[in-house]
C-alpha cells in the first residue's frame, strides 16, 4: 500500500532550545488508522502540529502524497495541506451554528448544505444543525467537530485526543461509530492519545512515545 | 524566513503603523539637536524655573492627596462592612467622569468670592455682600485638589485589585505580633502594594502633567500652558517644540520607572495558600466614618461639580440646547467616532497580526504602539503639526496651499496615537479569551489571512470591537489641548467649547457641553464598575 505520510528524521525544538522531538522517523499508508501514544509534554501534539504546519521544524522533512510540505528551509501552509484536524476541546466556533460550523470549510461549493446535511447525518447530529455549540452536549460536540473535518475529505486526518473529555460509555459508543465510518472511506488516521486502550481498540498500529526511546508495536 | 514573508501584508503593517505613531514624537525629539532661539534664552532665563517649580509643586501635592484617599478608601471597601459600601466599591471611581479642566471650572464658580457657596453661605449666615466665606481656589492648591479629586480613581482602582489579592493569614500573624488594624494597614498592607500604589501614582502624576484646561483656567504656569504660551504667544514653534521635548524626556524617565515597579509587582500572595479577606462588619460610629471617607471624595470629585453644573443649566433657562450646541455636539459625535473606529481597526489589525504570525517581533512592537498615551496631547499635537507642514510641503506640493495642515486628518491622527493604548487593551483581553485551537481549526479548514479575521475572529471579538468604540470615543470627547491646537478653523467640539466659554468666565454657557462630556464620560465608567462588581462576586464565592 502507498505511504501518504512520510516523516524522515524529524526533530524539533521551541525557542528554548531544549528538543522535544528528536531523529524521529515514521510513515502512514492510506486508509491506515495509527496511534501515537505517550504521556503528556512527550511531544505528542507537537508531532500532529508539525503535520498539519502549525509548526516548523528543525531538521528532517515531511512528505504528504509525495510532495514536500516542511523542512528546515520550507513549511507548507496548513490551509494548503488537505488535512482534518480534530482537538480535544473540539474547537467549534461559537458564533457559528451547528450546520455552519459544518460547512465552514466548504463554503466555495454550491451543494454545502446538502453535503453538510448528508455528513451530519452519518454522525447522527442532522436534527442539531440549527444549534449553537454551547447549546449541545460534549459527545455531540465531537461528532460535529468530526463531521467538520470530514467534509472536507482531507488526505489525511488528525485526532489530537479526541475523545478525552468524554465520559467512558460515550467513548465506547464513539469509538466504534467512528472506527467503521473511517474504514468506510479508507481514510489515513493519525491519532494522538494517552489512553493505551483507546489506541489499542481504535488504531491499526501503535507508536508509543516514551521519555528516551520510541517503540513501534 | 523568506524576503517574501517578511514584507507580507501582516508582517509590515505593525512596522507601517510604528512609524506613523512615532514620527510626531521624533519630530518634538529631534528639536532638542536644533538651534536655540532668544526665545528659549528668555524662557530658561525667566520662566523655566516656575514651570519646573510649579509642574513640582502640582505633581507632589496631588501624588501625595491620590495615595491617601485612592489607598485609604481601596482598604475600607475591601476590608469593612459599612453603610453603603456596595455602593462605594464603584462608586468611587465617578469622578473619572469629570475631566480636570470641567472640574476647575465649576470650583471657579462654586467657591469665587461671588460663586454659588458662597451666596449660599452669607445667605443662610445672614453675612455681607463683601465678605467671603470660602478661600479663593484659583491657585496652586486649588489646582492640587482639583487634580487629586478627579484623578484619585487611578490610584483606588489599582489598590483595591491589590488589596483583594491579599492573604488574610499575612494580616493574622501581623495581629498576633503585636500590631493593632491602623498598624497593619500602615506596616503591612500598604508596603506590600507598594508596586501597584507607585504604577496608579505614576498615572496620575502624567496626567496632571499633561493638563492644559485646568492650569490654565487657574493661571499657573506649568510645562504645558508655557508650550502653548511659546507657540501661540511668541509664535515660536521651535522652542514650543524643544520646551516639550524636555516634559517628554522626563515623561519617559516616569514610565520607566512605572514600568521597573510594575515587573517587580510580584508581591501578591495568591497561591494555593491564598485566604480571602475577612470582611469586617463595624459598629455604628466606625460604619459613619467610614462612610464619611469614601463619601467626602465622591461629594467632592462628582457630586459638587454635577450639582453647580446643573445649576447652570437652569439659569441657562431655553437656550440650554440651542443650534449652535446640536452643531457643535455633531461636530464632536462625528469625530469621536469616526476615531474610535478608526482605532479600533487598528487594533484589531495589529493584533490579529500578532496572533496570525506569531512573531515576537511583532509581538514587542505592540507594546511601543501604545506610546501616545502617554504623551500629552499639547505635545502630540505640537509634533503633528509639524509633521503635517513637512508633508504638505515636500511631499504633496503639487497641491494647492495646505492639504493635511489644518484639516480634521491631523485631530483623527492625534485622537487615534492617543487613544491606541485603549483599543489595543480591549482587544488583547479579547483575545486571551479565544484558544489557539480555533485558529489551528479554522487554518487547517483553509481560512487564512483576511479571510480568518473576517469569518472567525471578528465575530468572536464583537464585545471588543464595541468596548474599544465605547471607551474611545468617551476618551475622544474629553480630549482638550490636542483638539484646541488641530482643530481646523471655527471648528468647534464640546471640550473645546467649554473651554471658551470658561475662558470668556461665561460659566453658565459652560453648562451644556460640559454635561454632554460628563455623560458621556459615564460610559466607560458604567463598564469598569460591572468590572468592579464582578470580581466582588468572584471574591465572595
Amino acid at each position: 500500500m502507498k505511504d501518504i505520510l512520510e516523516i524522515k528524521n524529524l526533530s524539533h525544538a521551541y525557542n528554548q532550545g531544549i528538543p522535544t522531538i528528536q531523529d524521529f522517523s515514521f510513515s502512514l499508508k492510506k486508509g491506515e488508522i495509527v496511534a501515537i501514544l505517550g504521556p503528556s509534554g512527550i511531544g505528542k501534539t507537537t508531532l500532529l502540529r508539525i503535520i498539519a504546519g502549525l509548526e516548523g521544524v528543525t531538521h528532517g522533512e515531511v512528505t504528504i502524497s509525495d510532495k514536500i510540505v516542511s523542512n528546515k528551509n520550507f513549511l507548507l501552509a496548513p490551509e494548503k495541506r488537505n488535512l482534518g484536524l480534530v482537538v480535544e476541546d473540539r474547537a467549534l466556533f461559537p458564533h457559528l451554528n451547528v450546520e455552519r460550523n459544518v460547512m465552514f470549510g466548504i463554503s466555495h461549493i454550491k451543494k454545502r448544505e446538502s453535503l453538510a446535511q448528508e455528513y451530519l447525518s452519518l454522525f447522527k447530529v442532522a436534527e442539531l444543525s440549527k444549534k449553537y455549540p454551547h447549546e449541545i452536549s460534549a459527545g455531540q460536540q465531537q461528532r460535529v467537530a468530526l463531521a467538520r473535518a470530514l467534509i472536507t475529505n482531507p488526505d489525511i486526518l488528525l485526532l489530537d485526543e479526541p475523545f478525552g473529555a468524554l465520559d467512558k460509555n460515550l467513548k465506547s459508543e464513539l469509538y466504534t461509530e467512528t472506527k467503521k465510518i473511517f474504514k468506510d472511506k479508507d481514510l489515513s488516521v493519525l491519532l494522538v492519545t494517552h489512553d493505551e486502550e483507546e489506541a489499542r481498540y481504535f488504531s491499526d498500529r501503535i507508536i508509543e512515545f516514551r521519555k528516551d526511546k520510541i517503540i513501534i508495536r | 524566513m523568506r524576503f517574501s514573508k517578511i514584507f507580507s501584508f501582516w508582517h509590515s503593517l505593525p512596522f507601517f503603523i510604528l512609524l506613523l505613531f512615532l514620527s510626531p514624537i521624533l519630530i518634538i525629539l529631534s528639536s532638542v539637536f536644533t538651534d536655540y532661539s532668544e526665545n528659549w534664552n528668555h524662557i530658561y532665563e525667566y520662566v523655566l524655573a516656575d514651570y519646573i517649580m510649579n509642574s513640582f509643586i502640582l505633581v507632589s501635592g496631588v501624588s501625595m492627596l491620590v495615595i491617601i484617599i485612592g489607598s485609604l478608601t481601596a482598604w475600607l471597601v475591601t476590608n469593612y462592612q459599612f453603610f453603603g459600601k456596595r455602593f462605594f466599591e464603584w462608586g468611587l471611581i465617578l469622578p473619572l467622569a469629570i475631566p480636570p479642566y470641567i472640574l476647575a471650572y465649576t470650583f471657579t464658580g462654586l467657591f469665587d468670592s461671588n460663586g454659588t457657596m458662597n451666596e449660599i453661605a452669607r445667605s443662610v449666615l445672614n453675612l455681607q455682600q463683601n465678605e467671603v466665606l470660602f478661600p479663593n481656589i484659583r491657585n496652586i492648591y486649588g489646582a492640587i485638589i482639583v487634580f487629586s479629586f478627579t484623578l484619585y480613581p487611578y490610584v483606588y482602582l489599582i489598590c483595591r485589585t491589590a488589596f483583594l489579592n491579599q492573604s488574610r493569614s499575612m494580616f493574622e500573624v501581623g495581629r498576633t505580633l503585636g500590631l493593632s488594624q491602623a498598624s497593619v494597614f500602615l506596616k503591612l498592607a500598604l508596603p506590600l502594594v507598594r508596586p501597584s500604589l507607585i504604577a496608579g501614582t505614576m498615572i496620575v502624576a502624567m496626567e496632571t502633567l499633561y493638563d492644559f484646561g485646568a492650569v490654565d483656567h487657574f493661571a499657573i504656569s506649568t510645562f504645558t500652558t508655557g508650550i502653548f504660551r511659546t507657540w501661540y504667544g511668541m509664535y515660536d514653534l521651535t522652542t514650543a517644540m524643544q520646551l516639550a521635548s524636555i516634559l517628554l524626556i522626563f515623561i519617559t524617565f516616569c514610565l520607566v520607572i512605572e514600568r521597573t515597579s510594575r515587573k517587580n509587582a510580584n508581591y501578591s500572595t495568591v497561591g494555593s495558600n491564598f485566604k480571602p479577606t475577612l470582611v469586617k462588619k463595624l459598629d455604628s460610629f466606625g460604619s459613619f466614618l467610614c462612610f464619611l471617607a469614601c463619601f467626602v471624595p465622591i461629594f467632592i470629585g462628582f457630586i459638587l461639580p454635577l450639582f453647580e453644573i446643573l445649576n447652570w443649566s437652569l439659569r441657562f433657562n431655553a437656550g440650554f440646547f440651542d443650534k449652535q450646541f446640536f452643531s457643535i455636539s455633531l461636530n464632536t459625535i462625528f469625530l469621536s467616532i469616526l476615531s474610535a473606529i478608526l482605532c479600533t481597526f487598528i487594533a484589531m489589525t495589529i493584533n490579529f497580526s500578532i496572533r496570525y504570525k506569531n512573531s515576537p517581533t511583532i509581538k514587542s512592537i505592540n507594546p511601543f504602539l501604545n506610546i501616545g498615551y502617554g504623551v500629552p496631547g499639547l505635545i502630540l499635537a505640537v509634533g503633528i503639526v509639524q509633521l503635517f507642514v513637512f508633508l504638505d510641503k515636500n511631499i504633496l506640493n503639487s497641491l494647492e496651499g495646505y492639504f493635511l495642515t489644518g484639516s480634521l486628518f491631523g485631530l483623527i491622527f492625534a485622537y487615534i496615537i492617543k487613544s491606541y493604548a485603549l483599543a489595543n487593551t480591549t482587544y488583547e483581553a479579547g483575545y486571551q479569551k479565544i484558544s489557539q485551537t480555533i485558529d489551528d481549526s479554522a487554518r487547517v479548514l483553509k481560512s487564512k489571512g483576511l479571510n480568518l479575521l473576517l469569518r472567525v475572529h471578528f465575530p468572536l471579538l464583537k464585545t471588543s470591537f464595541f468596548t474599544s468604540i465605547l471607551l474611545v470615543t468617551s476618551e475622544v470627547v474629553k480630549e482638550l489641548p490636542a483638539t484646541l491646537i488641530l482643530r481646523p478653523f471655527n471648528f468647534e467640539t464640546l471640550a473645546v467649547s467649554t473651554y471658551i466659554y470658561a475662558s470668556e468666565e461665561r460659566m453658565v454657557e459652560a453648562a451644556a457641553p460640559a454635561t454632554a462630556i460628563i455623560l458621556i464620560g459615564l460610559i466607560p465608567i458604567f463598564f469598569i464598575s460591572k468590572m468592579i462588581r464582578t470580581s466582588r462576586i468572584e471574591k465572595s464565592e
